[in-house]
Formats: structure tokens, C-alpha cells, sequence
């Protein structure tokens, strides 16, 4: 059976058969590597991409496709991604019950993110409505909260979403400045600060031991931390000042673990060729917050993404923070905000889709429209970076259709009916 | 009767009273009455010193001062040549004495009552009844260590509450528990500070601020009521004491001006106790004149040493610790009067401070009155205390040198005419001696410092010359081991003899003023003998002067912090030309169009060229797009200690209007995001909330230069989850309402409380101001703000976010025959949007929020849209300072949910809050007349890659690019400089402080108490 769906109407219909051959026809590709090309056909087979044609040049043939969509005068992005993110871990921040996140204990390198994703959270489905395709679902707390996984932003249930399990170690860097020092105690926060990197060095420590030695017994702890060493896992350390971020720089280089990452990184420009040397990435924290000081440029947050990228930094964005799981809906707007403050456009769609894959390891499937990635995209009625023009008409997630409705739309219609009744 | 050498410890007996007030056990003590203190000098008061006087002492007063004054043979004369006499420091800012003051309340749950037990004021927080001297510890080692920093007096309280009761003036040094107390109520004391009472109410310094107004116009009702409830046990001693000259203890420079507001409306004059940092307001300050008793603690130094600290102090503070020495000469420049207070200061630290006012320019004779007369003059006790002149007490400090002048110490203190030594008393030694020996005689000369003076032997020798038959004086210099004790010397030198070393030791005392010294010595050969010295020439000690810094008085900024103004901008005209003007009116979005500002407003608007002002600056619009400034219908930056009076249900008497801080950051931040107005509101956190303030971002003026004039009044009410406290904890399940059906009766409560109080006024209303003072009823400044709101003078805006909670309150309106003037938040306004437009309420929302209270489950970001869509006024604010500036973007998400157009989604931000805030008639457009408040845009102002290049308000450019890099860069630079003169000033003993990074907090609508928060899901 041909289908072809005019995006204009509503597209609710989900298909289910991985097997489709699914077009996507006339839209301006965003491919983030490569050329943009301005009428494209994308060619889809079992959830890849097959073929990238300009259809200026090429012509298709309805028959030869299960669905084809018609992207006139649209735009294709590759989903966008979130990293560092709570989303599917909470749904509501004042109500306790509903919050997954945030295990009790100091270091919780057992503790999986993926078991207690949930692929029916209702803001999750907001979030997936503008772009956001792949959800980096990221526990926290502790010196080491856990680890993440990566999601796609629907699916029957967790197996089902599983992009890559336990991707990374999530790892609080300690905070020298104020935390411990509520009153003001001259010292004191200086020698906590370096007796809880003390802790975390010896937990490391112990980690490179077990992995080395054939262990007596298992430790769940240590057991996960293996894979941090082996490069199959990153470690991820968040933190954001100066000093703490040069202490991590320190702690990296001596112990070998694969691919540490920095998340939040607000100071990481201070470090100059150090960090550049290191060839450590940096998940920016959400750049849509206020500078750490009063005296620093007011733009600072929204200029560091093309400050690291003058450096020769990597680095993507991530919109953690202040009610962040229904906020990173407005991640795309993030990378708007990162091109008005120098990044291209280019930069600032590389920054939310294959840059955070690269960080992750998921870039030989995801984060690009390129021959032989997953077909994880969607379809925008105009600049999906802008909000004034992001309007997302079909989703893709791994070649398969997915709704863009969310029961925020449903309401607005549901309501907007009941006035269109009351006037007739 | 002449005494030589030292009193201490031993009082003679010249007269002695015979009338006895008291039993005593056995014969009376005896007790020195008369005395003359000789040949001192004497700063007898501010601008007039003598030199070389006598003071005659008679009892506790002095009845005499001046040069050529016969000692009258009955007095006891006591030389102390040399010293400078400095009357005795008054300090009125001390809790010398008292006890810490401790709550009584010990509950776990909040205490919504007073926990006193008797007829006292309802709140904890007012206590006009506690009189420190009722329980003054008089043993207080505080009371010893402000005497020996020279103070004579002192009004000590117990720093606790707003109403804080009364200080006694009591006498440093005194013997006797009569001569102790000078007077037991001198002054009434208040501040902003709530104190450690536990009662929930005030918990914000606006709520501190109208809990105070209350009290006073309690008072005032007391007075002709005495049987009115209001708490006699406090309320009567209030009367008694009301008369007394009030201090008034300030946290910061702005409290003095919100103080004076309270001044100014109960016809009163406060005496404030300042942080230090009025030097950013002296010229202010100078109209109203107010009396000030600042700090002599000056911050220290910052210790510098890790640059990850050293990069975390903010320039505010660098500033401060610069200007802060400077702050007396600012206020003194200005004309005021000013007394300094020790408080916080230390034994060494104190005239270092006093010292370095004065080598910074400030007048000695300015600061001994700010020590002395200012506040004895203050206290109203001038006639008897702060200078020593006849009549008043021989309180004085007895120093070495003059201490306003040199490095000095304090050798005496006399209190009440009773010396007391502190420290040995060293005469002056310096000079050229004759210093004879046995058969030696030598030329001494004492040089430098009196205590430690440098010594030198010129032996005195006729040698026989054989070449020409005479004897020639010959001289051989040696330096001496010299050392002083009181009256007690010693010398140790060595001469060479025939190659030989002879060493001499000697032994004496110093007779009379210094002038003679004999005693004993062993010679070289172990003979015994005796040596005397005899001054032939005397010297001034002139060691440890001060330096004179000529440098110029240190730049305060307009705010006095990063991105502050060296000079405050002002209104230039202004053309834009070829720029796109989003008009905001029918003429829509005008391409190359001009727009002209003059005397800070539009006076032209259109496509055609217009005639320019004379001077008027171009800016050429090519490319860029004009529009008027930003409205933010619901923020609380720019807020002082607390933006919750979450203390009641219902607190309509705060205002922000009493607490607006032009210092904040978000200020500036804002006005790079294109905001130029805002209505600063109340939080959440109870059911009537407060009034709001009405302000255009104005950076570096004042809390009243920030007020939109004539700006209608406003109040902020909330319904819902914060107002029943249900996310605040386990504590918290007391105060009413609960539910939201309680919330219901809290309003029906306060309104039909307020028409009973409408009536009882109108009752009065015919007799007009002849209304004798005892028949008019008790002002109620709750009721009178809720009787505003029913006589339509103050609008409601109502946080607010499910129907049923909107609707009820429109109906509570309806039925008191008023409107709701917009529901905020709002976040089911769209399933109720019919119901708003026919109540004629508007609605300011978010435009995407939710997920962060159960409250807002239902809450879609097509809301604006849909109550737009159905004719209700809305607009997109931000309640938060990050998305505050970035409003613009806020709007442009209207386009993506629900489909505004542009136009449309524009106003949601400008036009639309100017009418819900009743400006429509001098904001949110871009038309003739109109206020220039007005942004100029890189790009179209809804699109993700605008940023703004420059904002306007009423014609003043308060950003810009160019400027906003151009400060940037000075920024640091000035960060660079101070922290520079910090390191080369302060020197490797001189104390320093750490610095101790806070994490930057914010207000949102739930926040609570003074502090801010760093949690951010609160709204």
C-alpha cells in the first residue's frame, strides 16, 4: 500500500513495520556534515538512511516507496539530542513521588538511569513535539550519581528505547567554594574539598585495582566502573569553576581512564591550551542562565559555546539546570542563542545533534543524516533552531513514524473546539 | 599641697560629704575631690586646644580650664607635662552589658502568636517596654575595653527587634552604682531587624517596615485610648519614653532612606546607625540632613592569595573596602553631622582608623566632634558631657602626644574626675643632658621615640697638648644602652681607656618632670658612686606624625559595582533614522522610518523625514529594527531582604514599594535584554500578598528615582498550592487556609473587615481634619490598602493557575462589586478565557512553563494564545531574573504555539503589560508623545538572533553595546587597580579577611524570609 502524507494533516497514524521504505521528499536538508541541500530526497530502508539525492536532479517513483513524505518548503534535521538530562526520570519537581533521579548514598557507580526511564512521560512527549529526539537520561546526586543511558524519546518501553545502555559515569566533581562553608569557616571548606578528592582519587584507585586483579568477590560498584577503564564507558564530570575543572584536568592525566568528559564547564575557557591539549569535550551547561558573577559580561553563558569553539575545544550543549525536564524542549533554542553569539549555523546544529553523539559514541549512528545512520530526523516548517519557526510536522525515530502531538495539543484543541462551538 | 608622682591607687582625702543618701557600713570612703591637672594640653573641645593648661577638678565636674591659673592650695596639683587631654569618646552604638537576646518559643511547629505571657504589643518583634538598664551586667568586661579605647560614656542596648526599648547614658569608669547610671532612659532605639523573635510575621523587611508603621499609629491611637487592646504592658512605658531622641540602626545606605519615609510620615527625627557605605548617597543625604553615627571599623583587606578566591570577589566589594575610610570626609563634605562608633572595632585597630581619617583629609576638629559633641548633642545631653568645658565631667583620656596627630597611646583615663592608670606613665627624656660622674663629664643627648629613645655619650675631655702648653677639649662619642621604666633609669656604656674597655652601669630616677635624674653607678675600678644628669636643652617628641595623603578622594560609581557609571547618563535628543519601527499601533511595522526624541519623549514618529532637534544625536537604523521597551509584568529582581511577607495570610499592608534595591545586576542584565519597565511584585506565598512597586529600569539612580510616577497602585494576591503552604514541609499545616476552600474565606474575610473599617471612617468624614484626635478610629493599615482595592483605587494582580481557584475569585469580586485587574500565571486561564473577558480580567503567563508543581499539570504553552484568541488582555512575563532578559524570545514562542502573528506576539511584551498596568498611555508603543523608553534591535526583535544594541528609558541611553564592552574592559581594569593598592596597602601584619564566595541568589514567588534562593523551580 502507497501512502503519502501531506504534513499538513496531522499525523497520528503510527506504523509499525521496520521494514518500510519510507522517502522523504523536497525538503531542505539539514545534514549537519556535509551540504545542506535545498530539495532533497532522503531514502529510508529498516530504520536507515540509504540514499541522500538532490531532487532537482533526481526524480523518484511513487511506487517504489512504502510512505512518502512530502517535505516542500520544509526542513530536515537529524534529531536533536539531549545530553545530561533528568528527562524520563521526573515528572512533576514539587512532588517527590514522582522523582526517579536522585539515589540515596555517596558513590553509586551501581546505580542505572535506564531501568527507570519512562517512555510514557508526559513531559517527555512535550520535548520529543520540538526536535528532541535522543535523550541522554542522566541520573544525579552523590560524588557519583550513576550511569546514564541513551534513549530515543519514545518506544514501548525502556528495552525498546535503548539506544546504548550505560553509556557513561557521572561523577560530582567537589565544590571548594561554598557548600561546606555555610558559615564561613576560614579552612574549613578548603580541606573538605581536598579530602573528598582524596575519597574520589581512592575509589578510582580501588576501581583500576579490581579491574586489573581477578576479584575475591563481586562489587557492584567497582564491577560497573570497570567499563570506564576499558573505553566502553565515558566518565562524565560535572563542574563548572576554574579550579575545579583544572583539578580534573590534574585527575585525568593520572588515571587512565578512556574517555573523560566534562559536563557544565561554565569556566572552561580559562583554561586555555591545557584544555585544548587534553582533547577532553565539554557537555556546556545550559547557556540560557545568568553569569556566575556580577562582574563578568553579562553574555558570558551565551558566548562560552563559541569561545571553546575558537579554541579548538569539543564541546556540545545540554540544558540541565532549573526545571530541566520540561525545559529541555526549549534545548534548540539553546543553539540558536549559541549562533546570535558567534557560532555559525552550522556550529550551532552540530552543537545539539552530531557533537554531543561524538561525545557519547553514538556518532556512527546518530547525530547526522548521512548514508548508513539511523534514520532518527524530523521535519520542520521552518528553522528549527528559532522559535519564532520551529514546527515540527513529522518525526522519525529510527525509520519508524512517531506522533509530534502531545496532550498539551490535544488540550489546546479540545479547548480551542469549545470556544469555536460557543460562537456558532 | 603639690603631688610629684603617681595617684593611682591611692585617693586623698581634700573634702568629703557629710550628707549621707544611704546607709554606710562603717566611715565613708574617703574620696578625692579637688584636683588641678597642670601644664597638659587640652583639646577642651572640637577647634579649640590649649597648651600647657591647668584644669581644676572639682568632684565629677571641672570648674576651671586655662593658662595662668594660680593651683589653689586646697586642690591636689597633678603635673602632667606633655600630655594631651582629649575629652572622653561618647559611644552610642553598643550592647556593652547586655545579654544576647534569646526567643522564648521553643515549639516545632510555626508560631503564628506572641508567646509573652501578659498584656503586651501582639508581635514579639515591638518591645518599647524592655529598658536595658533594668538588667545591665555593669561587670561587663565590654564596658572596661571601651574605656581604655577612650570612651567616658555609653548608651548600651540590647540590638533585638524593631521597637527595641530604651538605653540608659551610663558613665565608663564610675566607682559607684548612683555615679554609674547617668541617666536610666536616654534614648529609644529601633531597627529594621526583626531580632530573634520566632513569630512568623514579619519574616520579610517589608513586612518589618509596615509592622512599624502599625506600632506608631498604635501608639498614636494608645494615647487617647488606654483601653484599647493593644498591649498596655507595652504600650504605656512606649508613652513614657516616646520623647526620648530615637536611634535608628540601618543594615545598608537604603535603609536610611526608607527609614526616613517613616520619619517623614510620623512627623519624627531619627539619629541612624549606618553599615559605612553612605558615601554613595552623601549628596542625597544632604537635603534631608540627617543625624548618622557611623562605623570606625573599615573593612580589611581581602587576602589575595589564591587567585581562584581572589577571582570570586566581586568589584562592589573592592570598592567598598577603598571608599569606606573615605566615608566620613564624603558625609562631612555634604555638611552633616556625623558621629563616629567604635563598634566593631578593636583596642589596635581603633585610632588606626581615627588616625587614618585624618591623614585621608578628614578634620581633627571634625572627628573629636563626631567622638564627643555630635553625639552628646544627639543624646541631648551636650550641656553635660563631650567637651571640657567648666561645668560639664572630667571625663578625659590622658595621652603621650596628641593621638588625632601622632602615633599615640593613652596613659590615663579619668572618669568622673578619678584618674585611672593604663598604662605606666613615661616623662619625657628626650633632650641634651649634663650627665656628671665622679670625675667625668659628658654631653647625653636622648633623641626618637620617649619610650625607646636613642642615646648618645659625648665625653667632655681637656687634653693637655704639649706642643702648645693647653689643655684642648677633646670628645669621644659612645652610644648607650638606655632603658626607662616610669621614673626608673638605667644606662650601660662602655668607654675605651689606654686600649681598655671600661663598662659603666647606672642606676637612678627621674626627678619631677624629667628634667633631673640622679642615682648610682658602680665604676670600672668597683668603686661605688653617685652620677646625676641635668637637662640643658628639652625636645619635643615628634615621632610616629601621621602623613597628610593628598591623593583625591577615591571615585564612587552610579551604582558603586560592576557596570556602574562614573556619571550618571541624561536625556539627549535623539533621531533614529532608516530604521524598521515596530509601532505597536495601527500603522503596524513602519520600514525606514525615523522616530525623534526629545526631552525624553517621542516627538515624532513616521516615514517622512522629520526636522531634527538642534544637538540631536543620529543614530542610523539602517538595517535594525526600533521598538518600545520591554514591559515585564511580573519580576522580582531589585528587591532588598525578602519578597515574601509570608508571616499571614494576609498582608496587604507591605509594600515593595518600601524595599526597591537599585543595586541589583539584573537591572543592567535586563536592560541588555531590552527591558525598560517592570512591575516588582509580592510573592506567593500568602492569599493578599503586598503592594507592588512599578518601576522603569533605571541603572544607578535611586529607589524613588526608579518609581514610575503617578503609577496606579497595585497588589500582588495568590491562590492555590503556595498559599496552602503545600509544598513548605511537614512545619507547615497550620496557618489557615489549608485548601482552597479556605482560601475563599480569607478573602471574604479581609473584605468585609475592610467595608466595616470604610464605614467607621466615613462616620468621621464630615468632620474633616477639625476631627479631634480622640474620636478618630484606630488606623488600620491592612484595611486601608484591602478598602483601596474595593473602592477599584488599587488593582489585583492574582497569581493564580487552575480554573476553579480563578474562577472563585472572580466570583468573590463580583459580589464586592469590583474587578480583578489581571490573573498571573494563569496556566488554566485557557480553559476559563470566556469567563476572564467577560470579568474583564487580563492574564500575564508564561509562555512555556510547567511540570514544576502538581498545580500546573494541565498547563500548555498555547495558553496565551488561546485567552488572546478569546479577547483577554495578555502578556508573557518572566518572573525570574535569567528569562527576564531574554523576553523577547518568550513572545516569539506565541508564533510556534497557538499561531500569533508577529505582531501580535510582539505586544504580549510591550503594549499588552502597559495595559494591565495601566500605562498604556505613556509605554508600550512607539507614538507621538508617548515615553521614550524605547530598544533598538540587531534583527527582527522575535527572532532567535536579535540582541539589542542599545535601551532607552524617558530618552536616557542606560545601554549599549559599544558602552556595555567599553565598561566590561573598565571593569576589570578597575578590578586590576584595587587589587593592586590592596596588596601594596596592606601591610604583612595587618589583618585580612577571606573571602568567602556565596552563591548568587534570586527571588522567586515563593521565596521566603530576607534571603534569597538558589532553588529555581518556585513560581
Amino acid at each position: 500500500m502507497k501512502t503519502i502524507y501531506y504534513l499538513l494533516i496531522s499525523l497520528s497514524l503510527s506504523l509499525t513495520t521496520q521494514g518500510q521504505r519510507i522517502l522523504i521528499a523536497n525538503g531542505y536538508l539539514h545534514p549537519v556534515e556535509g551540504q545542506e541541500i535545498t530539495s532533497s530526497l532522503i531514502e529510508i530502508e529498516n530504520g536507515k538512511i540509504i540514499g541522500i539525492k538532490n531532487a532537482l536532479s533526481e526524480s523518484y517513483n511513487l511506487k517504489d516507496w512504502d510512505t512518502v513524505i512530502d517535505a516542500t518548503n520544509q526542513h530536515v534535521y537529524p534529531g536533536f539530542v539531549a545530553a545530561n538530562s533528568t528527562l524520563g526520570l521526573t515528572e512533576i519537581d514539587a512532588i517527590r513521588a514522582t522523582h526517579d533521579f536522585e539515589e540515596v548514598g555517596v558513590f553509586n557507580a551501581h546505580v542505572r538511569a535506564q531501568v527507570a526511564y519512562n517512555v510514557e512521560s508526559k513531559v517527555l512527549e512535550t520535548v520529543k513535539s520540538n526536535g528532541v529526539l535522543l535523550v541522554q537520561t542522566t541520573p544525579r546526586g552523590g560524588a557519583i550519581s550513576g550511569n546514564s543511558s541513551i534513549m530515543t524519546a519514545a518506544g514501548w518501553n525502556w528495552e525498546d528505547a535503548t539506544v546504548l545502555r550505560d553509556d557513561g559515569m557521572h561523577v560530582n566533581w567537589p565544590d571548594a567554594s561554598w557548600h561546606n562553608n555555610l558559615k564561613g569557616e576560614d579552612n574549613k571548606a578548603e580541606l573538605s574539598y581536598l579530602e573528598e578528592i582524596r575519597q574520589l582519587q581512592a575509589f578510582f584507585n580501588l576501581a583500576q585495582v579490581y579491574k586489573e586483579e581477578a576479584p575475591d568477590a563481586l562489587d557492584l560498584r567497582l564491577e560497573a566502573m570497570k567499563a570506564c577503564f576499558e573505553g566502553k564507558k565515558r566518565t562524565y564530570f560535572h563542574a563548572n569553576s576554574v579550579r575545579q575543572l583544572s583539578d580534573i584536568l590534574t585527575f585525568c592525566a593520572n588515571i587512565p581512564l578512556k574517555f573523560p568528559v566534562i559536563v557544565g564547564g561554565n569556566d572552561a575557557y580559562l583554561l586555555g591550551q591545557r584544555l585544548v591539549d587534553s582533547k577532553i569535550p565539554i557537555m556546556i551547561e545550559r547557556i540560557h542562565r545568568l553569569p556566575d558573577h556580577d562582574d563578568d559580561p553579562i553574555d558570558q553563558p551565551f558566548r562560552l559555546p563559541a569561545l571553546l569553539a575558537n579554541m579548538g575545544v569539543s564541546f556540545c550543549l545540554q540544558n540541565a539546570g532549573g526545571m530541566e525536564a520540561m525545559n529541555t524542549r526549549n534545548l534548540p533554542f539553546l543553539a540558536g542563542t549559541a549562533q546570535a553569539y558567534g557560532l555559525s549555523e552550522q556550529e550551532a546544529l552540530r552543537s545539539i545533534t552530531l557533537s554531543p553523539c561524538e561525545i557519547m559514541g553514538i556518532d556512527q549512528q546518530f547525530g547526522s543524516l548521512e548514508i548508513g545512520k539511523s534514520a532518527t530526523l524530523f521535519v520542520s516548517k521552518g528553522p528549527a533552531l528559532d522559535m519564532k519557526s520551529n514546527q515540527v510536522t513529522c518525526i522519525l525515530i529510527r525509520g519508524k513514524i512517531e506522533s509530534v502531538r502531545n496532550f498539551q495539543e490535544d488540550l489546546f484543541l479540545k479547548y480551542q473546539k469549545k470556544y469555536a462551538k460557543a460562537k456558532n | 599641697m603639690r603631688s610629684c608622682g603617681l595617684i593611682v591607687g591611692l585617693l586623698l582625702c581634700v573634702t568629703y560629704s557629710l550628707a549621707q543618701y544611704r546607709p554606710e557600713n562603717g566611715t565613708p570612703p574617703t574620696e578625692l575631690k579637688k584636683i588641678a591637672l597642670t601644664k597638659v594640653d587640652v583639646y577642651v573641645r572640637p577647634g579649640e586646644k590649649l597648651e600647657q593648661v591647668t584644669v581644676l577638678i572639682e568632684g565629677q565636674k571641672i570648674v576651671r580650664i586655662g593658662t595662668f591659673i594660680p593651683v589653689p592650695k586646697e586642690y591636689l596639683e597633678i603635673e602632667r607635662e606633655g600630655y594631651t587631654v582629649v575629652p572622653a569618646f561618647i559611644e552610642t552604638h553598643s550592647s556593652a552589658g547586655t545579654e544576647k537576646a534569646k526567643s522564648t518559643y521553643q515549639g516545632y511547629l510555626p508560631q503564628l502568636e506572641s508567646s509573652k505571657n501578659g498584656d503586651y504589643y501582639w508581635n514579639e518583634a515591638i518591645h518599647p517596654e524592655i529598658r536595658a538598664v533594668e538588667s545591665l551586667n555593669s561587670g561587663d568586661s565590654r564596658f572596661d575595653e571601651l574605656k581604655k579605647l577612650g570612651f567616658g560614656f555609653v548608651t548600651p542596648i540590647q540590638n533585638d527587634g524593631l521597637v527595641q526599648g530604651t538605653a540608659p547614658l551610663i558613665a565608663l569608669g564610675a566607682k559607684k552604682p548612683s555615679d554609674f547610671v547617668l541617666r536610666p532612659d536616654i534614648s529609644s532605639h529601633f531597627s529594621f531587624n526583626k531580632g530573634v523573635s520566632q513569630q512568623t510575621y514579619p519574616s520579610s523587611l517589608m513586612g518589618s517596615i509596615a509592622l512599624m508603621r502599625q506600632a506608631l499609629y498604635d501608639l498614636a491611637f494608645f494615647k487617647y485610648h488606654k483601653d484599647a487592646p493593644l498591649g498596655k504592658l507595652s504600650m504605656e512605658p512606649w508613652l513614657t519614653s516616646d520623647p526620648l531622641p530615637t536611634f535608628f540602626k540601618v543594615n545598608d545606605k537604603w535603609d536610611i532612606l526608607r527609614a526616613q519615609k517613616i520619619a517623614q510620615e510620623f512627623n519624627r527625627s531619627f539619629i541612624y546607625i549606618t553599615r559605612g557605605d553612605e558615601y554613595a548617597i552623601a549628596d542625597q543625604l544632604k537635603t534631608s540632613n540627617p543625624r548618622l553615627v557611623v562605623p570606625l571599623n573599615f573593612p580589611k583587606p581581602f587576602d589575595l592569595k589564591d587567585p581562584y578566591t581572589a577571582k570570586e570577589i566581586p568589584l562592589e566589594e573592592l570598592k567598598h573596602w577603598e571608599l569606606a575610610p573615605y566615608n566620613f570626609i564624603f558625609l562631612k563634605n555634604q555638611g552633616l553631622r556625623v558621629a563616629l562608633s567604635s563598634e566593631g572595632s578593636t583596642s589596635t585597630s581603633l585610632w588606626g582608623s581615627i588616625r587614618s581619617l585624618i591623614s585621608h583629609g578628614a578634620k581633627v576638629e571634625d572627628v573629636l566632634d563626631a567622638l564627643t559633641m555630635a553625639p552628646a548633642s544627639f543624646l541631648g545631653v551636650d550641656s553635660l558631657v563631650g567637651s571640657l568645658e567648666p561645668g560639664k565631667l572630667a571625663s578625659f583620656g590622658l595621652y603621650g602626644k596628641d593621638p588625632f596627630l601622632y602615633e599615640s597611646e593613652m596613659y590615663e583615663m579619668w572618669s568622673l574626675g578619678i584618674p585611672e592608670n593604663v598604662k605606666p606613665l613615661i616623662s619625657n627624656t628626650l633632650g641634651r643632658f649634663n650627665l656628671i660622674l665622679k670625675n667625668q663629664r659628658f654631653e647625653m643627648t636622648l633623641v626618637g621615640d620617649p619610650k625607646k629613645p636613642t642615646v648618645s655619650l659625648l665625653e667632655l675631655k681637656d687634653i693637655w697638648d704639649a706642643k702648645i702648653k693647653i689643655y684642648k677639649k677633646d670628645t669621644v662619642k659612645t652610644s648607650v644602652n638606655f632603658s626607662n621604666t616610669e621614673q626608673d633609669v638605667t644606662l650601660q656604656f662602655t668607654l675605651k681607656e689606654n686600649q681598655q674597655v671600661h663598662p659603666y652601669v647606672l642606676r637612678g630616677k627621674i626627678v619631677g618632670n624629667g628634667s633631673v635624674w640622679e642615682g648610682d653607678l658602680i665604676y670600672p675600678d668597683g668603686s661605688w658612686g653617685q652620677w646625676s644628669a641635668i637637662r640643658k636643652a628639652k625636645a619635643t617628641d615628634t615621632s610616629g606624625k601621621i602623613n597628610l595623603d593628598n591623593s583625591p578622594l577615591p571615585k564612587c560609581w552610579f551604582p558603586n559595582m560592576a557596570y556602574g557609571f562614573e556619571v550618571l547618563p541624561s536625556a539627549v535628543n535623539t533621531v533614529f533614522e532608516n530604521v524598521t519601527i515596530w509601532t505597536n499601533t495601527e500603522a503596524g511595522i513602519l520600514q525606514d522610518g525615523f522616530v525623534v526624541v526629545q526631552d525624553g519623549l517621542i516627538s515624532y514618529v513616521g516615514t517622512n523625514r522629520p526636522n531634527y532637534p538642534p544637538n540631536a544625536h543620529i543614530i542610523n537604523g539602517k538595517g535594525l529594527h526600533l521598538t518600545s521597551g520591554i514591559i515585564d509584568e511580573h519580576s522580582h529582581i531589585a528587591i532588598s531582604r525578602g519578597v515574601n511577607e509570608g508571616g499571614q495570610s494576609i498582608s496587604a499592608e507591605v509594600s515593595i514599594g518600601d524595599v526597591v534595591f537599585p543595586e541589583d545586576i539584573s537591572i543592567y542584565r535586563q536592560l541588555a535584554g531590552g527591558v525598560t519597565a517592570a512591575q516588582l511584585l509580592h510573592g506567593s506565598a500568602n492569599a493578599i500578598g503586598g503592594q507592588s512597586a512599578l518601576v522603569k529600569l533605571k541603572w544607578g539612580v535611586t529607589p524613588e528615582a526608579m518609581k514610575i510616577d503617578q503609577a496606579p497602585g497595585f497588589i500582588k494576591c495568590a491562590l492555590g498550592e503556595n498559599v496552602k503552604q503545600s509544598n513548605w514541609g511537614e512545619r507547615n499545616v497550620i496557618r489557615f487556609p489549608q485548601t482552597r476552600m479556605g482560601v475563599e474565606q480569607v478573602f471574604y474575610d479581609a473584605f468585609y473587615r475592610a467595608k466595616e473599617y470604610k464605614k467607621q471612617w466615613e462616620a468621621v468624614a464630615s468632620f474633616g481634619a477639625n476631627c479631634p484626635p480622640e474620636s478618630l478610629p484606630r488606623k488600620d493599615l491592612e484595611l486601608e490598602v484591602m478598602a483601596e482595592i474595593l473602592d477599584s483605587k488599587r488593582f489585583i494582580t492574582c497569581h493564580s493557575y487552575v480554573q476553579s481557584e480563578v474562577n472563585m475569585l472572580m466570583k468573590v469580586a463580583d459580589s464586592m462589586r469590583f474587578r480583578v485587574n489581571t490573573f498571573t500565571h494563569i496556566l488554566e486561564g485557557y480553559k476559563v478565557a470566556d469567563k476572564m473577558k467577560n470579568h474583564g480580567v487580563g492574564g500575564s503567563t508564561f509562555a512555556d512553563w510547567w511540570a514544576y508543581k502538581f498545580e500546573v499539570n494541565d498547563a500548555i504553552p498555547y495558553n496565551a494564545a488561546l485567552m488572546h484568541q478569546q479577547g483577554v488582555t495578555v502578556a508573557i512575563n518572566s518572573d525570574d531574573a535569567e528569562m527576564g532578559r531574554r523576553l523577547n524570545q518568550e513572545a516569539a514562542k506565541t508564533i510556534k504555539y497557538g499561531g500569533l502573528s508577529e505582531i501580535e506576539a510582539w505586544k504580549l511584551v510591550t503594549l499588552n503589560p502597559a495595559k494591565l498596568l495601566h500605562l498604556e498611555h505613556r509605554m508600550g508603543s512607539v507614538s507621538l508623545g508617548k515615553d521614550a523608553d524605547l530598544v533598538l534591535w540587531s534583527d527582527n526583535p522575535l527572532s532567535i538572533l536579535a540582541k539589542v544594541k542599545l535601551t532607552m528609558v524617558d530618552g536616557i541611553v542606560y545601554y549599549s553595546e559599544e558602552k556595555n564592552s567599553e565598561l566590561a574592559q573598565r571593569n576589570q581594569q578597575e578590578k586590576m587597580r584595587l587589587m593592586v593598592k590592596m596588596s601594596e596597602n596592606s601591610s604583612h601584619t595587618e589583618a585580612k579577611r577571606s573571602f568567602f564566595p556565596k552563591k548568587k541568589k534570586f527571588f522567586h514567588c515563593d521565596t521566603l524570609g530576607e534571603e534569597g534562593t538558589t532553588l529555581e523551580n518556585m513560581h
